[in-house]
């Protein structure tokens, strides 16, 4: 693991593995996912299988198994996955499941742990009744502390915790309480998400139907420097917008992400980044089944990327953490130097007390933090 | 070429009545272009012009024709027909004896053909009135006959009926040219008078000058003096357009054509300016033209200081081939270092707006446009201010005077009463009612030429359901009781935004305006209080809220390019902005102070 907030090392292999599956679709969720039960589980494992097999990945470092809900599988087709990757990245460092606190057994988290996943992130969102309910989660408060003992039990010591502010109803003190109850759990690692209304969701229909009252912006940004404060304090270190961790237990697979690095995508609606081309693959889980059946590629759109437009894509991304961009390692990957690239809208949110440069570095000042796509967005082209 | 056998002529027309398509068959029909070659539209040759439908500068074409066993040289002239242009319609007909007077027989008689055909008579050219489309089922060609002989005095029963688009009837309108518009004068005798009606810039030949010969010749190598501007040159290529220009070695006595003498810049010559031999001089110029009157103006800004001199490079370059658009530099104390412009008229103002951007690669904030306004002074002084910004303190103002115009519009009957009222909200003063027939009238107004410029045509088109047409003149300066109105924002003046009202409305618009400016204006990271004054005193305040939040909350590998595309959007609704302080304010919050809808 490398120092919290630092960078991890150049051009490590990502590799993500999308799960499309859930019990029951939550409130807000956009990702695509499918009720487990209406599927042959066992083929779209099959052609996950396969695609995983078509790939070189033994420089891959981190691999992240994610959806939907891996744990909504049943227990044999999630091992089997795992046996596969261990077997196939060698040099894996991190290796996180996602899970669903009312889908873990202590049998089922110790046969995890015992084959190799090191990390595990659980979707915890809140630990108000009504506010889960308003989400649409099918557990509680005790579930998540269930959860997370049985997750100690199995002998995980890299947990994370994701937690949802901003909810229809919530106030500071729901939220205080979450936040408090959260880290009463030690966890190593914190996400901590404002939620997003997604068109399309229920959710977001209800909200434009009146149904549910979205929090006001000023309360919604009261809660995400009341976040940082708390988490702060309890000694997790704030490296990325959303993302908190104790020294050390940074994702090491998502700072991937946000230096950047080339990242491979298996599963329905997956996205992969070669550095040159970006792809996703099918997102109907039929199609893409059919695609691997038929020795077909999976791929439903494939994007070359201008050199001008992944260089922007990394000062974008690096800018997402605290760390913000490496004014050395930019040059080295990119050839280009951020500060005459960029140098307008460096000079300007400086003045406006939104950049900082220190060092050797470009970052968000914590007052960008809650504006940050409008500062972004002027990294996003030149 | 024997003077008998020339004719000089124009078509004046209404916008889409079918002028350039006339112009189109009569090239056809002489041979001067094959059917095959002919682009539609031949004589609009800017891109533009062509996807407006509009003519801008006049151009010219010699085309040959046979009539009862002589050939004929017919000089077309062609002219704009925007209310804009005028100045190049009267310079254009000034170089003809006729001009052929076309109107769509399914519309009928519209207020700039009664514009273009007033100027056509005072330069004393032979009007000939031709209905077009008399084939469409819709054709009313004795509706339009009558409104024809009622307005402009043209017989009734001497039009031409015809259909430019089939060809129908345009034969005999030529053999009608030969036999009876009058021919030039036979002045081939005396000392050379030629007349510039036209002139355009070429990158390689310089300056090509469009001349009508008057009296004596010109031909290549002669040594020729510009009687106004009192400079010599020596001819380097004369010749005609057919329609492209072809070399001739001479012009003669009433004949139509190009001179190219070694001229660097449009500057250097002005149209109405008279050619005459340097060794022989005639002994007086022609009578000039009264020079272009720019009636609008507004100030245009780099979104980008830096991008000043790119700025400056492309007006000179639009100036080049435009003498009556005109640019100085120009310095707010908001908005930094940008250039004033003029222009004849707000669609000529579009026109060099579009062609800035087309050409050039620079991102330009450009002011609400504005006219000009004479100010006497205490000590009794008069000037002339093109922009609110120019007006001196109230304190050393003795009168305020603004341009009033004529204004003509034509309607049906039934939208009378609305296109009063509008009128009448706009100041305008009703001076004579005229019906064209039973349900179409002229109505001709005493208006502030500051209370139509902007948006009256398009409230005028809306109120008449698009059959109203109207077309104003300059008549004079008028004092009135103006006051100017000024934005604060963020605590600044912004003098960009200031505009010149009657004091009557001043308030009540005053009020409006700062709320449209409150809704052009985003959002920022910090509460923007927006002011709005008077004479010095704030009569309406507004705020524009702070937004407290804008970040993504997640970002992952498979959100990158969603992501990416929006950002990249995100950062093009920052273009065209121009920073007054912190505030960033976009093109839209500069014009929103001439939106008058509520």
């Amino acid at each position: 693991m490398t120092e919290s907030g630092s960078q991890t090392d150049q051009d490590s292999l990502g590799l993500y593995v999308h799960i499309p599956f859930c019990t029951s679709k939550c409130a807000y969720c956009a990702f695509y996912s499918e009720p487990v039960h209406r599927h042959d589980t066992h083929r779209l494992m099959q052609a996950i299988h396969t695609e995983l097999a078509q790939h070189d990945t033994r420089s891959v470092c981190t691999a992240y198994i994610g959806g939907g809900s891996p744990s909504s599988l049943p227990t044999s087709e999630l091992t089997d996955l795992v046996k596969a990757i261990m077997s196939r990245c060698p040099d894996l460092a991190e290796f996180t499941v996602e899970c669903n606190p009312g889908q873990v057994t202590l049998a089922r988290l110790k046969q995890w742990h015992d084959l190799g996943v090191n990390r595990l992130s659980m979707g915890a969102q809140s630990f108000d009744a009504g506010e889960l309910r308003c989400l649409g989660r099918s557990h509680d408060a005790d579930t998540i502390k269930t959860a997370v003992h049985l997750a100690r039990q199995a002998g995980f010591n890299n947990l994370s915790l994701d937690l949802i502010f901003a909810i229809c109803g919530s106030t500071p003190a729901t939220w205080q309480a979450s936040l408090n109850q959260a880290i009463a759990l030690h966890p190593e690692h914190i996400s901590a998400y404002a939620l997003t209304l997604e068109p399309g969701t229920p959710l977001a229909e209800a909200v434009a139907q009146g149904r549910q009252l979205a929090v006001d912006e000023s309360t919604d940004m009261a809660m995400y420097e009341q976040a940082i404060a708390a988490l702060t304090q309890a000694g997790y270190e704030q490296y990325e917008i959303s993302n908190f961790a104790r020294p050390g237990y940074t994702c090491r697979h998502n700072l991937g992400t946000w230096l950047n690095h080339p990242y491979l995508g298996i599963g329905p609606s997956a996205a992969s980044s070669s550095g040159t081309t970006r792809t996703q693959n099918f997102s109907d889980i039929k199609t893409y089944v059919a695609a691997m059946e038929s020795g077909v590629s999976p791929v439903e759109t494939s994007v070359a990327t201008r050199p001008m437009d992944r260089i922007c894509e990394t000062a974008v991304l690096n800018l997402r953490t605290r760390h913000g961009i490496d004014v050395q390692r930019f040059r080295q990957v990119t050839g280009q130097d951020p500060h005459v690239l960029f140098a307008g809208p460096i000079r300007r949110y400086c003045e406006q007390g939104l950049l900082t440069i220190e060092e050797n570095r470009i970052f968000l000042t914590a007052r960008a933090l809650p504006i940050a796509d409008s500062v972004l967005c002027d990294f996003a082209a030149l | 070429m024997d003077t008998q056998y020339i004719r000089n002529f124009s078509i004046v027309a209404h916008i889409d009545h079918g002028k350039s398509t006339l112009a189109d068959r009569m090239l056809e029909i002489t041979g001067t272009v094959s059917a095959r070659d002919a682009k539609e539209q031949l004589l609009d040759s800017m891109d533009l012009e062509r996807e407006r439908g509009i003519t801008i500068k006049a151009s010219a074409v010699t085309m040959n024709y046979v009539y009862e066993g002589h050939t004929y040289m017919l000089n077309l002239i062609d002219t704009p027909g925007h209310v804009d242009f005028h100045y190049e319609v009267s310079r254009a007909l000034a170089a003809c004896e006729g001009a052929l007077l076309v109107v769509d027989a399914t519309q009928g008689v519209e207020a700039q053909t009664v514009a273009n055909a007033y100027l056509a008579i005072e330069s004393g050219a032979e009007l000939m009135g031709v209905i077009n489309k008399a084939d469409l089922p819709a054709a009313q060609p004795d509706v339009v006959g009558e409104e024809i002989e009622h307005i402009l005095g043209v017989r009734k029963n001497e039009c031409f009926l015809i259909s430019a688009k089939t060809g129908m009837g345009v034969r005999e309108v030529l053999d009608s040219i030969c036999e009876l518009m009058p021919a030039p004068k036979d002045r081939s005798r005396e000392k050379t008078q030629a007349l510039i009606f036209d002139s355009h810039c070429d990158e390689y030949r310089g300056v090509i000058c469009y001349v009508r010969i008057f009296a004596g010749k010109l031909q290549l190598k002669q040594k020729i003096r510009f009687m106004g501007a009192k400079r010599t040159y020596i001819i380097t290529e004369i010749g005609k357009f057919c329609p492209k220009m072809k070399p001739t070695g001479e012009l003669g006595t009433g004949e139509v054509g190009y001179v190219i003498a070694n001229i660097k810049q449009l500057a250097d010559v002005t149209v109405g300016d008279t050619i005459t031999d340097d060794a022989q001089p005639a002994d007086k110029a022609m009578e000039r033209y009264a020079p272009p009157m720019q009636m609008v103006f507004s100030d245009f800004y780099p979104g980008n200081n830096t991008d000043y001199p790119k700025l400056r490079a492309a007006f000179d370059k639009l100036a080049l081939n435009d003498a009556s658009f005109s640019f100085v530099p120009q310095n707010s104390p908001a908005l930094g270092f940008g250039f004033r412009c003029g222009f004849l008229g707000l669609l000529h103002m579009e026109i060099i707006q579009e062609r800035l951007e087309r050409e050039n690669d620079i991102d330009v904030i450009q002011t609400a446009p504005s006219v000009s306004y004479e100010v006497m002074a205490r000590d009794g002084k008069i000037t002339r201010i093109e922009s609110p910004t120019q007006l001196p303190d109230p304190g050393h103002i003795e009168e305020l005077r603004e341009p009033i115009v004529r204004l003509e519009i034509i309607t049906t009957t039934d939208t009378i009463g609305g296109i009063m009222k509008l009128a009448e909200d706009r100041r305008c003063k009703l001076m004579k009612t005229d019906y064209l027939s039973p349900t179409r009238v002229m109505m001709e107004y005493r208006a502030p030429l500051a209370e139509i410029v902007y948006d009256f045509y398009d409230l005028l088109k809306g109120i008449s359901h698009g059959y109203a047409t109207m077309d104003y003149e300059f008549k004079c300066f008028e004092k009135s009781n103006l006051v100017k109105i000024d934005f604060l924002i963020n605590g600044t003046p912004v003098d960009a935004l200031s505009l010149i009202v009657h004091r009557d409305n001043a308030e009540p618009r005053g009020r409006k305006l700062i709320i449209k400016l409150r809704r052009a204006i985003p959002r920022h990271q910090f509460e923007i209080p927006l002011q709005v004054a008077i004479g010095g005193k704030i009569i309406a305040r507004e705020t524009i809220k702070a937004f407290r939040k804008d970040v993504t909350a997640k970002l992952y590998g498979g959100d990158v390019t969603r992501k990416m595309k929006v950002l990249k959007k995100q950062k093009e609704g920052k273009k065209r902005m121009k920073s007054v302080g912190n505030v960033q304010i976009p093109q839209k919050a500069f014009m929103s102070i001439l939106d008058t809808s509520d």
